[in-house]
Parts: structure tokens; C-alpha cells; sequence
């Protein structure tokens, strides 16, 4: 058993597309989940602007939290990122999260102008970023932000806005150096279940190098939410993991917050039935699994 | 006076955008940090008013804002603008952001400046409206670019007065009319101009100190620098007050010069009737990228005219008769394989807006539908009463194109075609005039219609008596095609014993390098019973070892409920090659597997006819080889390729169907000859001087 101790959050994990993705924030927030999250490839010319589609929908919404799932690093600006999620942090009441991803597809980033980076490149860059994001949060220090590095260099920028409230910043991390980054720097990871190669079992050697690194960095290890988006099949009879009834899902669900410490499920789908179901009766169902285990 | 006016506020504060939406004023406009966040907060707690953001360049890449800001104009329905303020690189950014968002072109846009590099960016999304760009900077080098470029200018009241004329002149060097740039004028109660002598009057926010800035200098909008909800009040009784005491703007919306400059040879678009032109669409405007291309194909039409009634069908057509060398072509739903629903260079004639739906006869089950309806809006619309109309195999198609050459569907055998169910038809003929034909009324046209409709006139709307379908079992099966004749001579002799309650088809590709050959075989079981369903598929399952199967219990129109969402876009040019045939015989198989197998096709294709389709006498409709079994298609990319792997199957065929061939010259085979003879001679009486000549012309060749 692994256990980080974090309250369980369960979340939608939606396409960016032109009609439903606001639609489907609104179904998320009503239906009572706590997190509703959007992809973001903008050299997609099919999709949504994350950020413009996730303060629209913010707006539209009440209750729920809601971050980028996760935000391509390579076409924005560190500093903006700050500056804007915590624009919309203090506009909806601390509702924002922030999801950041190192980037994939560099084809898709050079196209558009962005800088193509190699794997490791790309992961100290996101490090430089996080440290820059902290800076202009951090309105408590005076003085302006102090980053002269490799790949950003902002040194001189002002600080703030500062958040409503204490934002996390997740990133999608998948492979050992990522995963120290945010072992020693992050408040999460959100890998998405089907790019495990081993898969659920995988969530095991992702949660070593976390700890190891955050030890490393003289944090807890439950400074780091391990979250995870997952994709499945509502079906009357029970065939496999995550295909099956609701109570089929709360007991593999249960099981993966138990035996690897996973505190955030973010069901990818883009049909509002299977929203409702998620959040009506497989989240009170695997709280309830984890609560009786945990006391 | 060059606009309607506009009457904003310029806001820090989500409240004062809603106070100022609730106040009736027109627009809302944020600058400074996070302008966009905020805009698109706004945007969200708000339902009508404009948004307009100032974007600071330093913090966004253009061609990322060009599709942050498609985005909220499609989350908005259409109420974004965009204003940027004239530093090093506005020029660039500005057409970038323009660039991206013209996503009817096809080709990704590239980009190599000197302050920006966008080397091979996908286009769009296609936002809801023209997003304008408003520019700022009072110097003579903004203000030109704003004349040459923008849609607005954004200056204070002293600077629109220095301006005016410079903005002028810079929009003629470049064939713009003046009226094509908005002037913007920004009233700021708090700046240090306002305690100038005679600026009071000004902030008084009186009729007498607005005229002049309107009348003398043409601005068009004002914002108010304020959050404050009485400043905002007093703004929205101003508003009032001029908008009553001033005269009417200018009519009609100019063209601007960006688009009259994409206009194409030998259409005149300045004698588009007046019923038509606020509806018709031209290269260079926004709606071009969601008409120009067919679901297949890429299309550069000239013009294209989205008439919403009969009358303006008849006014179209007249336009159409006025312009004899121009290609024309007839668009519903733009599935047409023949590619003649759009052109190059030509007019189009869409049916799209003439989509209405309703139930004229409840005991009788007999509706009347718009030509430009799609057949997965029209299952929806049978659903709740029981009823069902089959159509084809894919709910995107228009019910026009369909309807008027036959209609191979996923109930063929069980209720026929699609136009064996047609009562009657109001259409427009080639000479404008409006007809009725059924079997009493012009019993030639109607039965030319049904097969041939497209030679004929334009169908404004079908009467058809539907059929009592309840759920049906839909099958979708995945079989081994280790040796495809075999495969296909047993699935044949599978369906023509099976009932009539089972209609389907068979799709198979070319064989791909380490996998093994299998076929799609989908069917309709027409029952509710699941037991009866699955003993009705049982052969079909039998006939080869399955990889993969699903069967569901749904309403016709859950089968239909496929099409894709947005516009058309296809690209290319594709060839399809159709035929009719009454058996799978050995030898047609043979000759198939050998076409599946040459590469030559990328798809294969097998829809089930026969049953009732074959009840239906073959002098009664213009769609006359009745007796066939199956229709069958191959499509690939190369004509010369096509044509060569598919000549074997000829010798088989018993005709072919219109719906699925792209050979315009292969008419005697639609049609057998005292069929052509027939229509040929119809052609003659009704659309003598071959108005509808670009989509299988009957031509007169007898």
C-alpha cells in the first residue's frame, strides 16, 4: 500500500473542440466533480486556445477547478503563464491549477515558430520555467524576478499578480528525468494511463524516482499529488480494467489509490453521461473504498 | 457619417463589462495586464455585448492569437475584436493574425519576417465572424498603417482630429474606402486633456460635443474609460439620445478592397440580385472556407448564392442564365462524388438554407422536406414518431443530391429506395418557372426527377411518405478475407437469401503489409427481437472467422447520427467507378479480388439493392435497373490507374448508379436506352438550352 494522504479528486479530461468543450466544464461542474481539464496543442488548428476555452469557462462555472491538461510550454511565455493563471486564479475565486507540460510534437511547435528542443533540453527549460512561474507569484519578495538562464531570461520582470490562493503546478511526466523535476521542484504529476507502456503497474517506478528526488530535495514526498488521467468503458458486465459498471470502476479505482497512492482521477471523455456516472456514482464509491482502507 | 455608431466602456473590472451589457451599451474593451484573461473571462459573464482586448505583442506569438482569439469568437458566437498598439513588428503581426485565421486556404501559412518566423502553421480555426483589427498610434506611421490594414484606428478626440485625413488618404493609396476603417475615439474623463479649456463639454458626454467628432471627423465608435456604474449610465442615456437625433448610416455593408480583389472573371457581382446578396458569399469572404469545398473535393467557386426560398431559387437561376460560360453547379449537402457541387471559378447554387422539416399527413406518414436538410437531421426528425427513411449509409449527406438519383440505403431492401417513397416535388425549372410534379401534376417530370433530377431544375421540396420503423439491430462485423472471391461470392449468395428485413454492405481495402486481409461487413437487421436479429445475422457471422463484432439495438436514426461537425474540407480530386450487378458470380468475384488487390483502389464498397428496390417496375422511375442485387464502388486517386484495374468488371455490370461515379461522360450507362431516349426528350421540352449541364448533362444525342 502507498499512501500520500491527499484528499481524492476526480476530474473530466476534455477535447478542446469548437462546441462542446465549454458545454462540457458546465455538465463537469454541475454533475459535481472536482476538476474539469483541456488539452492544448495549439499548432491544432481544429482545437480551442486552452488558455481562452479554460477562462471562458471559468467564468461559466461555479465551483469546480479547472487547469490545462497540461499547457505547452514551448509556445508560451513562462511569465505570462504566471501572470495569467493568476489573473483567472483571483477571477474565479482560487479555482486555477496549473497544468505544464516540457512538449511533445515539435514538429507541430516549430511550425507554428517555436523553438525545437531535444527531450532533455526541453525538461530544463521547464525547470528554468517553474522557477520563473514561483518568482512572479511570489509578491512577499522585493524586488523584480531574478532568471538569467539557458533558455529563459526575464531577470528585471516584475513580480505578480499573485494568486488567490496557493496554486499547484502539475506537470505530465512520464520518464525518470522529468519525473526528478517534479520529484524536486512540483506540487504533481498527471501522466495519462494509456501512454504507460506497463500499464496502471508502471505507476510504481514513476512514484520511486518522485520520492527519491523529492527526498533528494528535502521535501515530503507528499508534496507531490500524483493524479492521473484515465479512459475507459461503461458496460453492463465486467470484462477488464475500467470496462464494466460503476461498481466495477470505484473497486479498480479504489485499488490504484491504495496501491500506488494516486489521489486524482481525470476521466478523458467527451460525453456527458459518462461524466455524470463518473461523478455520481464511481467517485462517492471509491471514497468510500479508500476511506474504510485508510481507517 | 461612415457607421452605425458604437457606444463602449473601456474597463478594468468583469462587474463594470456585465453593468455595462445591462446598460445596453455596445461593446466593452480591456488593456493592460492579462487583457486576454480577462477578455475571455468577461466573455463568459456576459451573453451580447462586444469584446474588443488590447493586446500587448511582447506577450502573445501571433499566430497563437490569432487562434486564441477564433476561439472566443466561436465561444461567443461572434463578438470579439481585436486592437493592437503600433510598435516594431504590428505590420507582421497583423498578417499573421489574418493569415491564420483565413482557414478556407488550404495550403498551411508561412511566415519569414523580420520580428516574427511562423514557418508552417496550420490555418484557423474559421472563427464566427471577420475579426477586426483596430490599430493605435497617433504618428503618421501608425496612422498610414491603420489606413492601409486595419479595420478601426484608435485614437483620443484631438488626435482623430489630426488624423482624419491622413487615415484617408493612406486607405485610397491602397484602393480602400474610407468607410472601411472605423475610427475609435476614447473618452477618458481622468486624462489630463480634460481639464483643458473647452475639453468640459466634452466629458459632459453631451449630443453637442459628440456631433462634431462624428459629422466633421466620421468617428464611429466611442469608449468611455470607466468602471463607473453611473458614468456608465449616463454613456448608455447619451447613447439613446444620438443614436435617435442622428440620420440613418449608409445602407449596405461595403465589400472591403481585400475582397473585391479575390473577385473572378465573368460573374458580375454587382448585378447579384438584390434578394441574394446579403446571403451570397464570394472568395474573399469569411463564410468562403465553409461553402468552397465538398466533403470530397477542393472547390474555388466564384460565387456561391444561398437562396432561403422558392422566389430566390428563381432569382438565382435567372442569374445563372445571364452568365451561359460560367460552370454551375448544385449543392446540398456536398457529398456529390461527381464533384459538380462546387467548381472552379463558377457559381454555385446551395439549397442549404432551405432545410425545413414537418408532417403534412400523420395517418398517411407523409412529410415534406427541404432540399437542404441532411438525412441524419431528417431521422431525428422521424424518430419520435416512429418512422424512418432510408436514405444512405452516411447521416452528412443532403437530401437533395440523394433524392433526385436514387437513395441506396440501410433499409433498401425491406422499403426500396429513397425515391420510391417521393409523392411529389416543387421545383424551379430552368426558365424560373415553379412547378409541382407528382404522378398527377407533370407526371413526365416526376418521373424524370426520380434518377435524372439533377438534368432538371432545382427540387425546393420533396413530399415523401415515410415508412413505420421501429429499433432495428445494426451489425458491424470484422471477417477474414484470407481469399477475398471466395469471401465475396458467399456474403452474395448470404444476403440474397437472407429476408428482406436485412439490407447491409461490404467494405474491404487493399491489403496492407503485415496485416491480415479482412473485410467490414456492417448490416441492418429490421427487427426488435434480439434473438430474431441475431439468427438473421447468423450466416453473415458464419462466413469467416471473425476479428471483431459489435451489434446494437438503435433507432435508424442512431445509425445515421455520423456526421461530422464544421464544414467540408476535402482537398483533391478523387475517382469513383460505380456498376449495378444482379450476382456475386465466381467470376466477378474473381475480377474484383484482383481489383482490391492491384492497389489501385483505396476503397471497395458493396451496398445491398434488390428486395423492394426490384419491385418497383424499371420503366417507372428514371432510375431504371431494377433488378439488380447489389451497387458496387471502387475509389483511387488515379483516373488512368481506376480505369485500367476496374475494365475486367465491366463485362458484369447491368448499368451503374449516378450517386457513386465521378466519369461525367458515362451517362448511357445510368441509364438503359429507352430510359435516355425518354429523358433526352424531356431534356429537350424542359431545359432546352442546357442550364444544368455540368453534372451528368443528358446532353442531345439522339
Amino acid at each position: 500500500m502507498t499512501d500520500y494522504g491527499h484528499d481524492l479528486l476526480f476530474g473530466a479530461f476534455v477535447t478542446p473542440s469548437a462546441t462542446a468543450g465549454a458545454e462540457l466544464a458546465v455538465v463537469a461542474d454541475r454533475a459535481g466533480l472536482d476538476l474539469v481539464t483541456f488539452q492544448d496543442h495549439p499548432y491544432v488548428a481544429r482545437f480551442h486556445d486552452t488558455w481562452t476555452l479554460l477562462s471562458y469557462a471559468a467564468a461559466r462555472t461555479t465551483r469546480i477547478k479547472l487547469a490545462a491538461n497540461v499547457l505547452n510550454l514551448p509556445l508560451r511565455q513562462p511569465a505570462v503563464i504566471a501572470r495569467s493563471h493568476a489573473t483567472l486564479d483571483r477571477l474565479s475565486g482560487g479555482r486555477i491549477e496549473l497544468g505544464l507540460g516540457a512538449g511533445a510534437f515539435w514538429d507541430g511547435v516549430e511550425a507554428m515558430g517555436g523553438r525545437r528542443l531535444t527531450a532533455g533540453q526541453s525538461i530544463d527549460a521547464l525547470g528554468e520555467a517553474i522557477d520563473i512561474i514561483r518568482q512572479v507569484w511570489d509578491t512577499s519578495t522585493p524586488g523584480p524576478v531574478r532568471a538569467s538562464g539557458a533558455y529563459y531570461d526575464v531577470s528585471g520582470a516584475k513580480r505578480g499578480p499573485a494568486p488567490a490562493h496557493a496554486m499547484s503546478i502539475w506537470l505530465g511526466a512520464y520518464k525518470p528525468r522529468m519525473l526528478r523535476l517534479a520529484g524536486r521542484a512540483a506540487d504533481g504529476v498527471v501522466p495519462s494511463l494509456s501512454y504507460l507502456p506497463g500499464g496502471i503497474n508502471d505507476y510504481a517506478d514513476l512514484n520511486r524516482h518522485i520520492d527519491e528526488a523529492a527526498e533528494a530535495a528535502a521535501r515530503p514526498p507528499a508534496a507531490v499529488r500524483r493524479l492521473l488521467n484515465i479512459n475507459g468503458t461503461f458496460s453492463d458486465f465486467g470484462r477488464s480494467f475500467l470496462d464494466g459498471p460503476a461498481e466495477q470502476w470505484a473497486e479498480d479505482l479504489a485499488g490504484v489509490a491504495l496501491d500506488h497512492g494516486v489521489s486524482a482521477f481525470i476521466l478523458a471523455s467527451d460525453n456527458p453521461a459518462d461524466l455524470e456516472l463518473f461523478a455520481a456514482e464511481v467517485a462517492p464509491a471509491v471514497r468510500d473504498l479508500v476511506a474504510a482502507e485508510r481507517a | 457619417m461612415l457607421h452605425r455608431l458604437e457606444f463602449g466602456a473601456l474597463v478594468t473590472g468583469a462587474g463594470a463589462a456585465v453593468e455595462a451589457e445591462r446598460r445596453g451599451l455596445d461593446l466593452v474593451a480591456v488593456q493592460g495586464d492579462g487583457a486576454w484573461t480577462r477578455l475571455s473571462w468577461i466573455a463568459g459573464v456576459t451573453e451580447r455585448i462586444g469584446l474588443v482586448a488590447q493586446i500587448d505583442l511582447a506577450e502573445h506569438a501571433p499566430a497563437v492569437l490569432a487562434r486564441s482569439a477564433a476561439s472566443l469568437d466561436l465561444l461567443t458566437g461572434g463578438r470579439v475584436t481585436l486592437a493592437l498598439a503600433d510598435e516594431p513588428g504590428t505590420a507582421e503581426a497583423v498578417e499573421i493574425v489574418r493569415n491564420v485565421l483565413d482557414a478556407g486556404e488550404p495550403r498551411p501559412y508561412r511566415h519569414l519576417g523580420e520580428h516574427y518566423r511562423v514557418p508552417q502553421a496550420q490555418r484557423g480555426p474559421l472563427p464566427a465572424h471577420r475579426i477586426a483589427i483596430w490599430l493605435t498610434g497617433a504618428d503618421a506611421r501608425s496612422v498610414r498603417l491603420a489606413g492601409r490594414t486595419a479595420e478601426g484606428w484608435i485614437g483620443t478626440p484631438d488626435e482623430l482630429a489630426a488624423t482624419g485625413k491622413l487615415l484617408d488618404e493612406a486607405a485610397a493609396e491602397v484602393g480602400r474606402e474610407a468607410a472601411e476603417i472605423r475610427r475609435v475615439v476614447i473618452l477618458d474623463p481622468r486624462a489630463a486633456s480634460a481639464s483643458e479649456p473647452g475639453a468640459a463639454d466634452l466629458f459632459e458626454l453631451s449630443v453637442a460635443a459628440l456631433l462634431p467628432l462624428v459629422v466633421e471627423h466620421g468617428a464611429g465608435t466611442f469608449l468611455l474609460r470607466t468602471d463607473d456604474p453611473d458614468e456608465l449610465r449616463r454613456f448608455a442615456e447619451l447613447r439613446e439620445v444620438v443614436l435617435r437625433e442622428l440620420p440613418e448610416p449608409p445602407p449596405a455593408p461595403i465589400k472591403p478592397a481585400a475582397v473585391r480583389a479575390k473577385r473572378r472573371p465573368g460573374i458580375d457581382y454587382d448585378n447579384v440580385p438584390a434578394s441574394l446578396a446579403a446571403t451570397a458569399v464570394e472568395p474573399g469572404d469569411l463564410d468562403y472556407a465553409r461553402v468552397r469545398s465538398t466533403y470530397m473535393r477542393g472547390g474555388a467557386p466564384g460565387l456561391v448564392l444561398r437562396p432561403r426560398s422558392t422566389g430566390e431559387v428563381a432569382d438565382a437561376l435567372a442569374f445563372v442564365r445571364a452568365h451561359p460560360g460560367v460552370p454551375f453547379g448544385l449543392r446540398s449537402g456536398g457529398h456529390g462524388m461527381s464533384g459538380r457541387s462546387t467548381n472552379d471559378g463558377g457559381i454555385v447554387l446551395s439549397v442549404q438554407a432551405l432545410d425545413t422539416m414537418e408532417v403534412l399527413d400523420a395517418a398517411e406518414r407523409l412529410v415534406r422536406i427541404g432540399p437542404g436538410a441532411r438525412w441524419a437531421d431528417v431521422a431525428r426528425f422521424l424518430m419520435p414518431y416512429g418512422w424512418a427513411l432510408s436514405s444512405g449509409d452516411y447521416g452528412g449527406v443532403g437530401v437533395s443530391g440523394l433524392a433526385t438519383a436514387g437513395g441506396v440505403g440501410w433499409l433498401a431492401r425491406e422499403h426500396g429506395l429513397t425515391i420510391d417513397h417521393l409523392r411529389a416535388v416543387k421545383m424551379v425549372l430552368a426558365d424560373g418557372s415553379v412547378v409541382r410534379a407528382s404522378d398527377d401534376e407533370n407526371p413526365d417530370l416526376f418521373w424524370a426527377v426520380r434518377g435524372a433530377g439533377a438534368n432538371f431544375g432545382v427540387v425546393t421540396s420533396f413530399d415523401f411518405q415515410v415508412d413505420e420503423v421501429g429499433d432495428v439491430g445494426f451489425a458491424q462485423l470484422v471477417v477474414a478475407a484470407d481469399d477475398p472471391a471466395d469471401l465475396l461470392v458467399r456474403w452474395g449468395r448470404a444476403i440474397e437469401a437472407a429476408p428482406r428485413t436485412l439490407s447491409g454492405q461490404l467494405i474491404m481495402g487493399p491489403p496492407r503489409p503485415g496485416q491480415p486481409a479482412f473485410a467490414q461487413l456492417m448490416a441492418v437487421v429490421d427487427a426488435a427481437d434480439p434473438s430474431v436479429i441475431v439468427d438473421t445475422l447468423q450466416p453473415l457471422a458464419q462466413l469467416a472467422p471473425l476479428y471483431n463484432q459489435n451489434v446494437v439495438l438503435t433507432p435508424y436514426a442512431g445509425i445515421v447520427n455520423n456526421a461530422a461537425e464544421g464544414y467540408h474540407s476535402g482537398q483533391g480530386d478523387p475517382v469513383s467507378r460505380s456498376g449495378l450487378i444482379e450476382h456475386l458470380t465466381p467470376a466477378f468475384a474473381k475480377a474484383a479480388a484482383e481489383l482490391i488487390a492491384s492497389g489501385a483502389v483505396h476503397w471497395f464498397q458493396i451496398r445491398t439493392v434488390g428486395g423492394a428496390v426490384a419491385d418497383i417496375p424499371p420503366a417507372a422511375t428514371a432510375y431504371a435497373h431494377r433488378s439488380a442485387n447489389f451497387s458496387i464502388v471502387a475509389m483511387g486517386s488515379s483516373e488512368r490507374r481506376v480505369d485500367a484495374a476496374f475494365a475486367p468488371l465491366r463485362s458484369h455490370f447491368d448499368g451503374m448508379y449516378l450517386s457513386f461515379e465521378t466519369g461525367l461522360d458515362h451517362v448511357a450507362d445510368a441509364f438503359p436506352p429507352p430510359t435516355l431516349a425518354r429523358l433526352r426528350e424531356l431534356k429537350r421540352r424542359y431545359d432546352p438550352a442546357g442550364l444544368f449541364r455540368d453534372n451528368f448533362a443528358l446532353g442531345d444525342q439522339s
